[in-house]
Protein backbone atom coordinates (compact mmCIF):
# COMPACT_ATOMS: atom_id res chain seq x y z
CA UNK A 1 0.00 0.00 0.00
CA UNK A 2 0.89 3.36 -0.77
CA UNK A 3 1.50 6.47 2.09
CA UNK A 4 2.18 9.47 2.51
CA UNK A 5 5.17 10.24 5.69
CA UNK A 6 6.39 13.42 7.42
CA UNK A 7 9.49 13.54 9.14
CA UNK A 8 9.89 16.78 10.82
CA UNK A 9 12.95 17.80 12.90
CA UNK A 10 13.99 20.75 15.24
CA UNK A 11 16.04 21.30 17.50
CA UNK A 12 16.28 21.19 21.43
CA UNK A 13 17.81 23.93 22.24
CA UNK A 14 17.46 27.99 21.36
CA UNK A 15 17.58 28.00 17.07
CA UNK A 16 20.32 30.57 16.71
CA UNK A 17 19.09 30.87 13.05
CA UNK A 18 15.21 31.04 13.79
CA UNK A 19 16.29 34.04 16.49
CA UNK A 20 18.28 36.13 13.54
CA UNK A 21 15.52 35.69 11.09
CA UNK A 22 13.12 36.72 13.67
CA UNK A 23 15.25 40.11 14.54
CA UNK A 24 15.99 40.32 10.55
CA UNK A 25 11.79 40.58 10.07
CA UNK A 26 11.54 42.55 12.80
CA UNK A 27 13.95 44.90 13.18
CA UNK A 28 15.07 45.12 10.25
CA UNK A 29 12.09 45.06 7.99
CA UNK A 30 9.02 46.23 9.21
CA UNK A 31 6.80 43.31 10.35
CA UNK A 32 7.06 43.84 14.41
CA UNK A 33 3.37 44.27 14.55
CA UNK A 34 2.71 41.30 12.51
CA UNK A 35 4.93 38.93 13.59
CA UNK A 36 4.38 37.31 17.07
CA UNK A 37 7.02 34.06 16.72
CA UNK A 38 8.86 31.59 14.40
CA UNK A 39 10.21 28.29 14.25
CA UNK A 40 12.43 26.80 11.95
CA UNK A 41 12.28 22.40 11.71
CA UNK A 42 14.02 20.55 8.89
CA UNK A 43 11.60 19.08 6.76
CA UNK A 44 11.41 15.69 5.31
CA UNK A 45 8.56 14.45 3.12
CA UNK A 46 8.18 10.39 1.73
CA UNK A 47 6.15 8.66 -0.62
CA UNK A 48 6.17 5.40 0.82
CA UNK A 49 5.07 1.98 0.16
CA UNK A 50 4.72 -0.79 2.15
CA UNK A 51 2.60 -3.46 4.13
CA UNK A 52 0.63 -1.13 6.28
CA UNK A 53 1.05 2.61 7.68
CA UNK A 54 2.03 1.52 11.23
CA UNK A 55 4.75 -0.75 9.71
CA UNK A 56 5.87 1.94 7.57
CA UNK A 57 6.21 4.43 10.24
CA UNK A 58 8.08 1.90 12.30
CA UNK A 59 10.68 1.04 9.26
CA UNK A 60 11.12 4.97 8.80
CA UNK A 61 11.51 5.72 12.74
CA UNK A 62 14.27 3.35 13.02
CA UNK A 63 16.24 4.69 10.69
CA UNK A 64 15.97 8.08 11.46
CA UNK A 65 16.65 7.77 14.99
CA UNK A 66 20.06 5.75 14.00
CA UNK A 67 20.94 7.93 10.84
CA UNK A 68 22.73 11.66 11.97
CA UNK A 69 21.89 13.05 8.34
CA UNK A 70 18.37 13.00 9.74
CA UNK A 71 18.27 13.55 13.21
CA UNK A 72 20.53 13.53 16.25
CA UNK A 73 19.36 12.15 19.69
CA UNK A 74 21.30 14.63 21.84
CA UNK A 75 19.90 17.68 20.24
CA UNK A 76 16.87 17.31 18.11
CA UNK A 77 13.00 16.41 18.68
CA UNK A 78 11.26 14.96 15.66
CA UNK A 79 7.87 13.86 14.89
CA UNK A 80 7.30 11.07 12.06
CA UNK A 81 3.77 11.28 10.80
CA UNK A 82 1.35 9.62 8.17
CA UNK A 83 -0.35 12.28 6.26
CA UNK A 84 -3.29 11.76 3.72
CA UNK A 85 -6.42 9.91 3.85
CA UNK A 86 -4.92 7.09 6.24
CA UNK A 87 -7.81 5.54 8.20
CA UNK A 88 -6.50 6.72 11.94
CA UNK A 89 -3.49 8.40 10.81
CA UNK A 90 -3.40 10.81 13.71
CA UNK A 91 -2.56 8.46 15.94
CA UNK A 92 0.42 6.69 13.33
CA UNK A 93 2.98 8.57 14.54
CA UNK A 94 6.92 8.20 16.20
CA UNK A 95 9.20 10.92 18.02
CA UNK A 96 8.57 13.36 20.81
CA UNK A 97 7.96 16.63 18.82
CA UNK A 98 5.04 18.26 20.59
CA UNK A 99 3.76 20.06 16.80
CA UNK A 100 0.30 20.70 17.46
CA UNK A 101 1.47 22.56 20.43
CA UNK A 102 4.92 24.36 19.36
CA UNK A 103 4.01 28.06 19.13
CA UNK A 104 6.52 29.77 20.87
CA UNK A 105 5.89 33.67 20.98
CA UNK A 106 8.97 35.74 21.24
CA UNK A 107 7.30 38.95 21.58
CA UNK A 108 4.18 40.98 22.56
CA UNK A 109 2.81 42.42 19.29
CA UNK A 110 1.89 45.94 19.79
CA UNK A 111 -0.82 47.60 18.12
CA UNK A 112 -2.52 44.62 17.23
CA UNK A 113 -5.90 45.70 15.21
CA UNK A 114 -9.38 45.00 16.75
CA UNK A 115 -10.53 41.58 15.20
CA UNK A 116 -7.18 40.02 14.21
CA UNK A 117 -6.09 36.88 16.10
CA UNK A 118 -2.94 34.60 15.49
CA UNK A 119 -2.27 31.73 12.58
CA UNK A 120 0.36 29.74 12.77
CA UNK A 121 1.54 29.72 8.96
CA UNK A 122 3.75 26.37 7.62
CA UNK A 123 6.18 27.10 5.11
CA UNK A 124 8.41 24.85 3.13
CA UNK A 125 10.67 25.66 1.52
CA UNK A 126 13.28 24.09 -0.78
CA UNK A 127 15.32 24.37 -4.15
CA UNK A 128 13.88 24.18 -7.37
CA UNK A 129 16.04 21.28 -7.80
CA UNK A 130 15.90 18.49 -6.41
CA UNK A 131 19.36 16.92 -5.64
CA UNK A 132 19.20 16.53 -2.41
CA UNK A 133 15.92 14.79 -1.83
CA UNK A 134 17.36 11.89 -4.54
CA UNK A 135 20.31 11.64 -2.39
CA UNK A 136 18.09 10.55 0.41
CA UNK A 137 15.98 8.25 -1.33
CA UNK A 138 18.86 6.40 -2.12
CA UNK A 139 20.15 6.65 1.36
CA UNK A 140 17.00 5.49 2.70
CA UNK A 141 17.10 2.16 0.09
CA UNK A 142 20.32 0.46 1.25
CA UNK A 143 18.40 1.17 5.38
CA UNK A 144 15.10 -0.02 4.53
CA UNK A 145 13.35 -3.43 5.46
CA UNK A 146 10.42 -3.65 3.84
CA UNK A 147 9.54 -0.38 2.92
CA UNK A 148 10.21 0.92 -0.41
CA UNK A 149 10.58 4.90 -0.86
CA UNK A 150 9.75 6.16 -4.12
CA UNK A 151 10.10 9.54 -4.01
CA UNK A 152 10.86 12.57 -1.43
CA UNK A 153 10.78 16.77 -0.76
CA UNK A 154 13.20 17.74 1.49
CA UNK A 155 13.59 21.54 2.60
CA UNK A 156 13.33 23.64 5.91
CA UNK A 157 9.28 24.62 7.02
CA UNK A 158 9.08 27.78 8.47
CA UNK A 159 6.32 28.49 11.13
CA UNK A 160 5.27 32.07 11.10
CA UNK A 161 2.80 32.84 13.65
CA UNK A 162 1.45 35.85 12.92
CA UNK A 163 -0.99 38.24 13.47
CA UNK A 164 -4.37 38.60 10.65
CA UNK A 165 -7.80 38.89 10.09
CA UNK A 166 -7.90 35.70 8.38
CA UNK A 167 -6.46 32.82 6.36
CA UNK A 168 -5.58 34.62 3.48
CA UNK A 169 -4.24 37.39 5.13
CA UNK A 170 -1.99 35.34 7.44
CA UNK A 171 -0.71 33.81 4.23
CA UNK A 172 -0.42 36.89 2.22
CA UNK A 173 1.78 38.26 5.52
CA UNK A 174 3.68 34.90 5.67
CA UNK A 175 4.80 35.10 2.05
CA UNK A 176 5.80 38.48 2.19
CA UNK A 177 8.02 37.90 5.50
CA UNK A 178 9.41 35.19 3.19
CA UNK A 179 10.08 36.08 -0.31
CA UNK A 180 12.76 38.12 -1.11
CA UNK A 181 11.58 40.17 -4.11
CA UNK A 182 13.75 43.15 -2.92
CA UNK A 183 16.31 44.59 -0.54
CA UNK A 184 13.41 45.14 1.91
CA UNK A 185 11.76 42.37 1.29
CA UNK A 186 11.57 39.41 2.55
CA UNK A 187 14.72 36.80 3.93
CA UNK A 188 13.57 33.49 3.79
CA UNK A 189 13.77 32.49 0.74
CA UNK A 190 15.84 33.44 -2.95
CA UNK A 191 12.96 32.83 -5.89
CA UNK A 192 15.83 32.43 -8.40
CA UNK A 193 16.60 29.28 -6.86
CA UNK A 194 13.91 28.12 -4.18
CA UNK A 195 10.56 27.94 -4.04
CA UNK A 196 7.92 27.99 -0.85
CA UNK A 197 4.87 25.95 -0.39
CA UNK A 198 2.18 26.36 2.38
CA UNK A 199 2.43 22.70 4.08
CA UNK A 200 -0.16 24.23 6.92
CA UNK A 201 -2.04 26.57 8.59
CA UNK A 202 -3.27 26.39 12.42
CA UNK A 203 -5.01 28.77 14.96
CA UNK A 204 -3.02 28.09 18.21
CA UNK A 205 -4.67 28.14 21.39
CA UNK A 206 -4.48 31.39 22.72
CA UNK B 1 37.87 52.06 14.03
CA UNK B 2 38.72 54.94 11.35
CA UNK B 3 37.81 58.28 12.45
CA UNK B 4 37.65 59.67 8.67
CA UNK B 5 37.72 57.56 5.10
CA UNK B 6 38.89 60.74 3.10
CA UNK B 7 40.58 59.20 0.70
CA UNK B 8 40.58 56.05 1.86
CA UNK B 9 39.02 52.94 0.56
CA UNK B 10 36.87 51.43 3.14
CA UNK B 11 36.19 47.82 4.09
CA UNK B 12 33.00 46.70 5.81
CA UNK B 13 33.01 44.55 8.33
CA UNK B 14 30.16 42.54 8.77
CA UNK B 15 30.09 40.33 11.82
CA UNK B 16 31.87 36.93 10.77
CA UNK B 17 33.81 38.35 7.45
CA UNK B 18 37.11 37.14 7.48
CA UNK B 19 38.79 38.49 4.67
CA UNK B 20 39.13 41.79 5.59
CA UNK B 21 42.74 42.24 6.80
CA UNK B 22 43.83 41.05 3.78
CA UNK B 23 41.78 43.13 1.71
CA UNK B 24 43.17 45.91 3.30
CA UNK B 25 46.98 44.74 2.40
CA UNK B 26 46.19 44.01 -1.07
CA UNK B 27 44.40 47.48 -1.43
CA UNK B 28 47.67 49.28 0.34
CA UNK B 29 49.73 47.06 -1.95
CA UNK B 30 48.63 49.54 -5.13
CA UNK B 31 49.23 52.51 -2.88
CA UNK B 32 45.77 53.18 -1.90
CA UNK B 33 44.73 54.06 2.04
CA UNK B 34 42.09 51.30 3.35
CA UNK B 35 40.81 51.05 6.72
CA UNK B 36 38.38 48.91 7.97
CA UNK B 37 34.68 49.82 8.73
CA UNK B 38 32.60 48.25 11.05
CA UNK B 39 29.12 47.72 9.98
CA UNK B 40 27.41 49.40 12.79
CA UNK B 41 29.65 52.85 12.76
CA UNK B 42 27.87 55.78 11.54
CA UNK B 43 27.76 55.47 7.86
CA UNK B 44 27.99 59.23 7.37
CA UNK B 45 31.49 58.67 7.32
CA UNK B 46 31.45 56.60 4.15
CA UNK B 47 30.99 59.62 2.34
CA UNK B 48 34.29 61.16 1.89
CA UNK B 49 35.92 57.46 0.85
CA UNK B 50 37.06 56.79 -2.49
CA UNK B 51 35.77 53.47 -3.24
CA UNK B 52 34.35 50.63 -0.72
CA UNK B 53 34.48 46.67 -0.55
CA UNK B 54 32.91 44.47 0.92
CA UNK B 55 35.09 41.94 1.58
CA UNK B 56 34.93 37.85 1.86
CA UNK B 57 33.82 35.59 5.05
CA UNK B 58 30.35 34.50 6.46
CA UNK B 59 28.51 37.59 7.53
CA UNK B 60 26.26 36.65 9.98
CA UNK B 61 27.62 33.58 9.81
CA UNK B 62 25.76 32.90 6.65
CA UNK B 63 22.42 32.66 8.97
CA UNK B 64 19.41 31.39 6.35
CA UNK B 65 21.26 32.43 3.45
CA UNK B 66 24.56 33.73 2.85
CA UNK B 67 24.54 37.29 2.51
CA UNK B 68 20.80 37.80 3.15
CA UNK B 69 21.19 39.19 6.43
CA UNK B 70 23.61 41.51 6.01
CA UNK B 71 21.97 42.69 2.62
CA UNK B 72 19.35 44.06 4.97
CA UNK B 73 21.34 46.60 7.37
CA UNK B 74 21.09 49.97 7.79
CA UNK B 75 24.86 50.59 6.09
CA UNK B 76 23.32 49.16 2.88
CA UNK B 77 21.10 52.28 2.72
CA UNK B 78 24.44 54.39 2.74
CA UNK B 79 25.99 52.33 -0.04
CA UNK B 80 22.92 52.34 -2.06
CA UNK B 81 23.13 55.77 -2.16
CA UNK B 82 26.78 55.89 -2.82
CA UNK B 83 26.92 53.31 -5.41
CA UNK B 84 23.93 55.10 -6.97
CA UNK B 85 26.27 58.06 -7.48
CA UNK B 86 28.17 56.52 -8.81
CA UNK B 87 31.13 55.48 -5.87
CA UNK B 88 33.14 52.21 -7.05
CA UNK B 89 31.76 49.42 -4.68
CA UNK B 90 33.46 45.71 -4.79
CA UNK B 91 32.19 42.54 -3.40
CA UNK B 92 34.17 39.33 -3.04
CA UNK B 93 32.94 36.42 -2.85
CA UNK B 94 30.52 36.72 0.68
CA UNK B 95 30.36 40.56 -0.28
CA UNK B 96 28.89 39.38 -3.98
CA UNK B 97 26.61 37.95 -2.24
CA UNK B 98 25.42 40.54 -0.47
CA UNK B 99 25.61 42.67 -3.32
CA UNK B 100 23.07 39.86 -5.15
CA UNK B 101 20.89 39.82 -2.44
CA UNK B 102 21.12 43.55 -1.87
CA UNK B 103 19.60 43.69 -5.49
CA UNK B 104 22.77 46.21 -6.57
CA UNK B 105 23.85 43.19 -9.01
CA UNK B 106 22.81 43.09 -11.58
CA UNK B 107 21.18 46.14 -10.26
CA UNK B 108 19.05 47.17 -13.62
CA UNK B 109 16.08 47.60 -11.31
CA UNK B 110 18.25 49.11 -8.36
CA UNK B 111 17.46 47.05 -5.45
CA UNK B 112 15.14 44.44 -6.93
CA UNK B 113 16.38 40.75 -6.53
CA UNK B 114 17.16 39.97 -9.95
CA UNK B 115 19.63 37.17 -8.98
CA UNK B 116 20.54 34.33 -6.71
CA UNK B 117 24.12 32.92 -5.67
CA UNK B 118 22.56 29.65 -5.02
CA UNK B 119 24.69 26.20 -3.81
CA UNK B 120 27.45 25.23 -6.03
CA UNK B 121 26.25 22.48 -8.58
CA UNK B 122 29.20 19.87 -9.10
CA UNK B 123 30.36 16.42 -10.64
CA UNK B 124 30.24 14.02 -7.93
CA UNK B 125 30.48 16.34 -4.65
CA UNK B 126 28.38 18.85 -3.27
CA UNK B 127 29.08 21.71 -0.49
CA UNK B 128 31.96 23.62 -0.22
CA UNK B 129 34.80 23.84 -3.01
CA UNK B 130 38.32 25.48 -2.76
CA UNK B 131 40.73 25.91 -5.96
CA UNK B 132 42.61 28.29 -8.43
CA UNK B 133 40.55 28.92 -11.31
CA UNK B 134 41.33 30.92 -14.61
CA UNK B 135 39.05 33.80 -15.45
CA UNK B 136 38.75 35.85 -18.83
CA UNK B 137 38.20 39.25 -18.69
CA UNK B 138 34.99 39.96 -21.01
CA UNK B 139 36.24 43.29 -21.39
CA UNK B 140 33.75 46.19 -20.61
CA UNK B 141 33.88 49.91 -18.60
CA UNK B 142 34.01 48.35 -15.45
CA UNK B 143 35.76 50.35 -13.10
CA UNK B 144 37.34 47.11 -11.12
CA UNK B 145 38.71 46.22 -14.08
CA UNK B 146 39.85 48.67 -16.17
CA UNK B 147 43.72 47.45 -16.28
CA UNK B 148 43.05 44.34 -17.43
CA UNK B 149 43.22 43.37 -21.42
CA UNK B 150 39.99 42.11 -23.00
CA UNK B 151 40.32 38.01 -22.96
CA UNK B 152 42.76 38.57 -20.85
CA UNK B 153 42.99 35.09 -18.41
CA UNK B 154 43.48 36.01 -14.66
CA UNK B 155 44.68 33.22 -12.33
CA UNK B 156 42.69 33.41 -8.99
CA UNK B 157 41.13 31.69 -6.12
CA UNK B 158 37.90 30.65 -5.26
CA UNK B 159 36.46 29.73 -2.09
CA UNK B 160 32.66 29.04 -1.62
CA UNK B 161 29.69 26.83 -1.28
CA UNK B 162 27.28 29.17 -2.85
CA UNK B 163 28.57 30.68 -5.68
CA UNK B 164 26.20 29.82 -8.96
CA UNK B 165 25.07 32.89 -10.43
CA UNK B 166 21.47 31.73 -11.54
CA UNK B 167 18.45 33.86 -12.39
CA UNK B 168 14.65 32.93 -12.84
CA UNK B 169 14.15 35.88 -15.54
CA UNK B 170 14.97 34.49 -19.07
CA UNK B 171 15.26 37.86 -20.39
CA UNK B 172 17.74 38.78 -17.39
CA UNK B 173 20.91 37.09 -18.97
CA UNK B 174 20.55 38.65 -22.52
CA UNK B 175 20.25 42.23 -20.92
CA UNK B 176 23.25 41.41 -19.34
CA UNK B 177 25.06 40.98 -22.21
CA UNK B 178 23.64 43.62 -24.05
CA UNK B 179 24.61 45.71 -21.33
CA UNK B 180 28.25 44.25 -20.91
CA UNK B 181 27.57 43.87 -17.54
CA UNK B 182 28.91 40.48 -17.97
CA UNK B 183 32.75 41.14 -16.73
CA UNK B 184 34.20 37.96 -15.75
CA UNK B 185 33.76 34.21 -16.98
CA UNK B 186 35.24 30.80 -15.64
CA UNK B 187 37.62 29.59 -18.45
CA UNK B 188 40.35 26.90 -19.21
CA UNK B 189 43.61 28.23 -18.83
CA UNK B 190 44.10 29.04 -22.64
CA UNK B 191 40.96 31.37 -21.99
CA UNK B 192 38.60 29.00 -23.40
CA UNK B 193 34.68 28.74 -21.95
CA UNK B 194 33.67 25.29 -21.54
CA UNK B 195 30.64 24.56 -18.67
CA UNK B 196 32.35 21.54 -17.31
CA UNK B 197 33.40 20.71 -13.33
CA UNK B 198 36.33 22.12 -12.49
CA UNK B 199 36.42 24.93 -15.22
CA UNK B 200 33.09 26.02 -14.09
CA UNK B 201 33.70 24.99 -10.63
CA UNK B 202 29.86 25.71 -9.74
CA UNK B 203 27.64 25.36 -12.31
CA UNK B 204 27.15 29.15 -12.63
CA UNK B 205 25.24 30.16 -15.79
CA UNK B 206 27.14 31.19 -18.58
CA UNK B 207 30.20 30.49 -16.38
CA UNK B 208 29.72 34.16 -15.04
CA UNK B 209 32.50 34.66 -12.16
CA UNK B 210 31.54 38.59 -12.15
CA UNK B 211 28.91 40.62 -12.84
CA UNK B 212 28.50 44.67 -12.64
CA UNK B 213 25.74 46.96 -12.72
CA UNK B 214 25.08 48.84 -15.84
CA UNK B 215 27.30 51.91 -14.87
CA UNK B 216 30.46 49.89 -14.52
CA UNK B 217 31.08 51.39 -10.54
CA UNK B 218 29.60 47.87 -8.58
CA UNK B 219 31.26 44.39 -9.10
CA UNK B 220 30.34 41.25 -7.11
CA UNK B 221 32.55 38.46 -8.15
CA UNK B 222 32.96 35.27 -6.47
CA UNK B 223 36.60 34.91 -6.99
CA UNK B 224 39.25 36.36 -4.34
CA UNK B 225 41.67 38.57 -6.19
CA UNK B 226 43.19 39.51 -2.51
CA UNK B 227 44.52 36.21 -2.36
CA UNK B 228 46.45 36.40 -5.93
CA UNK B 229 48.24 39.72 -5.22
CA UNK B 230 51.03 38.97 -4.07
CA UNK B 231 53.86 36.29 -6.55
CA UNK B 232 54.18 34.30 -3.50
CA UNK B 233 50.68 33.35 -3.34
CA UNK B 234 50.55 31.81 -7.11
CA UNK B 235 51.15 28.06 -6.62
CA UNK B 236 53.94 26.81 -9.05
CA UNK B 237 51.49 24.78 -11.05
CA UNK B 238 49.49 27.40 -12.02
CA UNK B 239 49.56 27.07 -16.06
CA UNK B 240 50.73 30.31 -18.30
CA UNK B 241 52.76 33.13 -17.15
CA UNK B 242 52.11 33.20 -13.76
CA UNK B 243 52.69 29.89 -13.05
CA UNK B 244 56.04 30.25 -15.26
CA UNK B 245 57.34 33.62 -12.84
CA UNK B 246 56.51 32.37 -9.66
CA UNK B 247 59.02 29.09 -10.44
CA UNK B 248 61.47 31.60 -11.26
CA UNK B 249 61.18 33.22 -8.33
CA UNK B 250 61.27 30.37 -5.87
CA UNK B 251 63.69 30.98 -3.30
CA UNK B 252 64.04 34.91 -4.15
CA UNK B 253 62.11 36.59 -1.68
CA UNK B 254 62.55 39.67 -2.83
CA UNK B 255 61.16 38.62 -6.05
CA UNK B 256 58.30 36.12 -4.23
CA UNK B 257 56.88 39.89 -2.89
CA UNK B 258 56.15 40.81 -6.42
CA UNK B 259 52.71 41.85 -7.95
CA UNK B 260 50.16 38.86 -8.04
CA UNK B 261 47.63 38.57 -11.38
CA UNK B 262 44.51 39.60 -8.75
CA UNK B 263 46.21 42.70 -7.60
CA UNK B 264 45.20 44.90 -10.35
CA UNK B 265 41.53 44.46 -9.68
CA UNK B 266 42.41 47.37 -6.67
CA UNK B 267 45.13 48.85 -8.97
CA UNK B 268 42.21 49.36 -11.25
CA UNK B 269 41.01 52.31 -8.71
CA UNK B 270 44.13 54.21 -9.78
CA UNK B 271 43.13 54.65 -13.63
CA UNK B 272 41.08 57.83 -13.91
CA UNK B 273 40.68 57.31 -17.64
CA UNK B 274 38.61 54.52 -20.13
CA UNK B 275 41.46 51.96 -20.63
CA UNK B 276 42.32 50.51 -24.11
CA UNK B 277 41.15 47.29 -24.57
CA UNK B 278 44.13 46.59 -27.32
CA UNK B 279 46.37 43.61 -26.65
CA UNK B 280 50.24 43.53 -26.38
CA UNK B 281 50.20 39.61 -25.57
CA UNK B 282 51.14 36.66 -27.65
CA UNK B 283 50.59 33.19 -27.96
CA UNK B 284 46.74 32.36 -27.80
CA UNK B 285 45.86 33.39 -24.24
CA UNK B 286 46.34 36.62 -23.53
CA UNK B 287 47.95 37.08 -20.34
CA UNK B 288 48.76 40.79 -18.60
CA UNK B 289 51.42 39.36 -15.75
CA UNK B 290 52.92 42.76 -16.04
Amino acid sequence: MRFKAELWVRLKVADLVAQTAWMTLTEKLDFSSDLHGIVRYSYWGFDAEGESAEKVIEDLDRVVRLDSSFTNQNKHLYLLRVTGDTPGADSITAGDLPLDRDYPVHDTVENVEAGNKRFACDLLVREHRNDRAEGFVSRLESRLKGTKVSGMKVGEVWRLIVNASGDEDAVRKAENMAVTRSRREGVLLNPHYQTSELVGISVPEE
Amino acid sequence: MATSFKGKVAIIQFPGVNCENETADAIRSVGLDADLFRWNEDPGLLEESLAVVLPGGFSYQDRIRAGVVAAKDTVMDALSDLASAGHPLLGICNGAQVLVESGFIPGIHWERVDLALAPNIMEDREGYYCNWVYLRNEGSSCRWTRLFLEEEVIPVPIAHAEGRFVTRDEDLLEQMIKNGQIVLRYCTDRGDIDSAFPVNPNGSMENIAGICNREGNVLAMMPHPERASWLRQVPEDICGIWGKKRFQAAGDFSRMEDEGPGRRFFASLLEKGPVSASSGCSGQAKEGGR
